[in-house]
């Protein structure tokens, strides 16, 4: 027996690859930028609920990315998705390095160090703007030659479903085990035998380098790239869209991000004021759902056996436990 | 390794703190199959001997060797893995983590472990200290004594040479303070060399073959607990007598 959340995930997955063709051009751009922004948004959770590193530089490494692929294809002429292995590549390896200067931040230092790194990058852009194009944004080679977003809009899902595939695999390994032992103490988790350094190391590479296969697929597919994919805003959406959904689980996040780029296009005629429903949504869900709004349901779905009723017997009464 | 190198051993550490020398020039050697008690007023140095001991904390000068290895300057997950395993006078346990998972965490950090088989031990060590029924309760449920256990059992998953306990009868009901000391009685038998720093000499009596004693930083005494029990300059350092 299989839990529901199996079969809901490929029911999802049966419905978004069926209804590719059926789907106006502005909805299939929706469903692109909404799995975009999950791509981004599991990454940071890996990162921030997993690995309990809070990054606000996540966005930086999906410019990182899209600039690297874009200007690496533009100068050399290589194919498309060459540029964007080197983005991953160069993703992960300035995520590490990101990593080990930030050892011995956590909290509010590393949030603070990473946004300023953040600002760093996107000023850097605008103001080298001989090579970037700066604000007036930087012509990117499209990744298909079609009329149609729909060789996008299944690259996109392909590549949405490859990464928590990845990540899925990692959390439930003995890394996503260590990453929960650092996140909750270090000095126990070293004390344990974990290397922390090696560890902290790599879920800054890992999760930096999905940010750059999201941002390099983003600037081959929006055609026109600038320094504002690493804004404070479009982390500060990001970072919405997690822990609305759920920080701590990677499904929870992808389910947050997809609700809140939806809620973005339905309330797009309310304009700044959407935004600022976000933020009330936010706090109210920090005040009073602290595991996000859709990370329980994902656990009701986990513990659900199909033809069968909720493992409730797993958990036992705090009160039976006590000696 | 040296031949016939203490199991872990303290040459001459020192550490301050600003102006503060929590371990002044201190030596200590535990050889296999010691079962000895670390006390000492509040602010001895006790537990920054232990940090220094287990890799926590780097030493000012002096080193401190594993079997004759310098181990100075390297990871306290270093340490762990050369079988130097310890627990906390404050209790860290991977709170929001269940049972199971705090046990499974070390174990699977050894090499060629394999999660079936460091699920089966787990068990067999929550089983040995009377949590097997939690094992699915997040660590933060837990009582304050069964906190102690599991961060004992999770200490013991590391299979190490030598445990450092920290203050493991501290805030526990008797009833599973006279729980602990049994299991540690019996891992000693079973070949466990052990460190207890604790306050409360009871206990430590019950249990130590040997017993160390700090004050203001320096140790003041070494030797079976009936010498040191009667060392005058013991008893006024840490009785106050």
């Amino acid at each position: 027996m299989r839990g529901l959340h199996v079969y809901v995930v490929l029911a999802l997955a049966v419905f978004i690859l069926a209804s590719g063709n059926r789907l106006n051009e502005y909805v299939m751009h929706v469903a692109i930028i909404a799995m975009f922004y999950a791509m981004m948004a599991a990454s940071w959770s890996l990162l921030s609920g997993y690995a309990g590193l809070f990054s606000l530089g996540h966005m930086a490494f999906a410019s990182l990315g899209g600039y690297t692929s874009a200007l690496l294809v533009q100068w050399s002429g290589v194919p498309v998705p060459v540029g964007m292995a080197a983005a991953v590549v160069l993703t992960a390896l300035g995520g590490g390095a990101i990593g080990w200067v930030c050892l011995r931040m956590s909290g509010p230092y590393l949030a603070i160090f990473t946004l300023a790194l953040s600002e760093i990058l996107r000023i850097g852009l605008s103001t080298e703007s001989q090579v970037t194009a700066g604000m007036a944004g930087l012509h990117t080679t499209p990744l298909f030659h079609s009329r149609s977003d729909l060789p996008y809009y299944y690259t996109a899902f392909a590549m949405l479903v490859a990464s928590l595939a990845i990540m899925g695999g990692i959390v439930h390994s003995r890394w996503g085990l260590f990453f929960r032992a650092i996140r909750e103490d270090e000095q126990a988790a070293a004390a344990s035998g974990v290397d922390v350094v090696r560890f902290k190391i790599t879920a800054f590479a890992v999760a930096s380098s999905f940010a750059g296969l999201a941002g390099a697929f983003y600037a081959h597919y929006i055609g026109i790239l600038t320094p504002s994919l690493g804004s404070l805003d479009l982390m500060g959406l990001v970072v919405a869209m997690t822990i609305i959904g759920g920080l701590e689980s990677i499904p929870a996040a992808v389910g947050g991000a997809a609700g809140v780029e939806t809620l973005q296009e339905v309330l797009r005629s309310y304009a700044q004021w959407r935004l600022v429903l976000f933020g009330v949504i936010l706090l109210v869900v920090m005040r009073f759902a602290r595991n996000g709004l859709l990370a329980p349901l994902w656990h009701q779905l986990v513990c659900v056996k199909v033809g069968g009723l909720p493992r409730l017997g797993r958990h036992v009464p705090q009160e039976e436990s006590r000696l | 390794m040296t031949r016939d190198a203490a199991l872990v051993e303290g040459k001459t550490l020192c550490k301050r703190f600003g102006g503060i020398v929590a371990v002044d020039a201190v030596e200590f050697a535990v050889q296999d199959g010691d079962l000895i008690g670390l006390i000492g007023p509040n602010g001895s140095g006790k537990t920054t001997l232990v940090n220094l001991l287990t890799g926590h904390l780097a030493p000012d000068s002096g080193h401190a060797f594993l079997r004759g290895r310098r181990m100075t300057g390297l990871p306290a997950s270093d340490f762990a893995a050369q079988g130097v395993g310890r627990t906390f006078q404050l209790t860290q346990l991977f709170r929001r983590m269940t049972v199971l998972e705090n046990m499974l965490v070390p174990g699977l950090t050894r090499p060629g472990s394999t999660r079936g088989a460091v699920e089966r031990r787990a068990r067999t060590y929550l089983t040995f200290l009377n949590l097997a029924h939690l094992e699915h309760l997040s660590a933060k449920n837990l009582s304050g004594g069964q906190q102690k256990l599991l961060e004992l059992g999770r200490a013991l998953m590391l299979e190490p040479a030598i445990l450092f306990l920290d203050e493991p009868f501290a805030g526990v009901h008797p009833h599973l303070r006279d729980e602990i000391i049994t299991r540690i009685q019996e891992l000693h038998t079973a070949g466990r060399t052990f460190v207890v720093v604790d306050h409360d000499m009871e206990s430590i009596l019950r249990i130590a073959r040997r017993l160390v004693v700090m004050a203001r930083g320096r140790k003041i005494a070494d030797g079976p607990p009936a010498q040191v029990r009667a060392d005058q300059g013991v008893l006024t350092a840490y009785a106050g007598v």
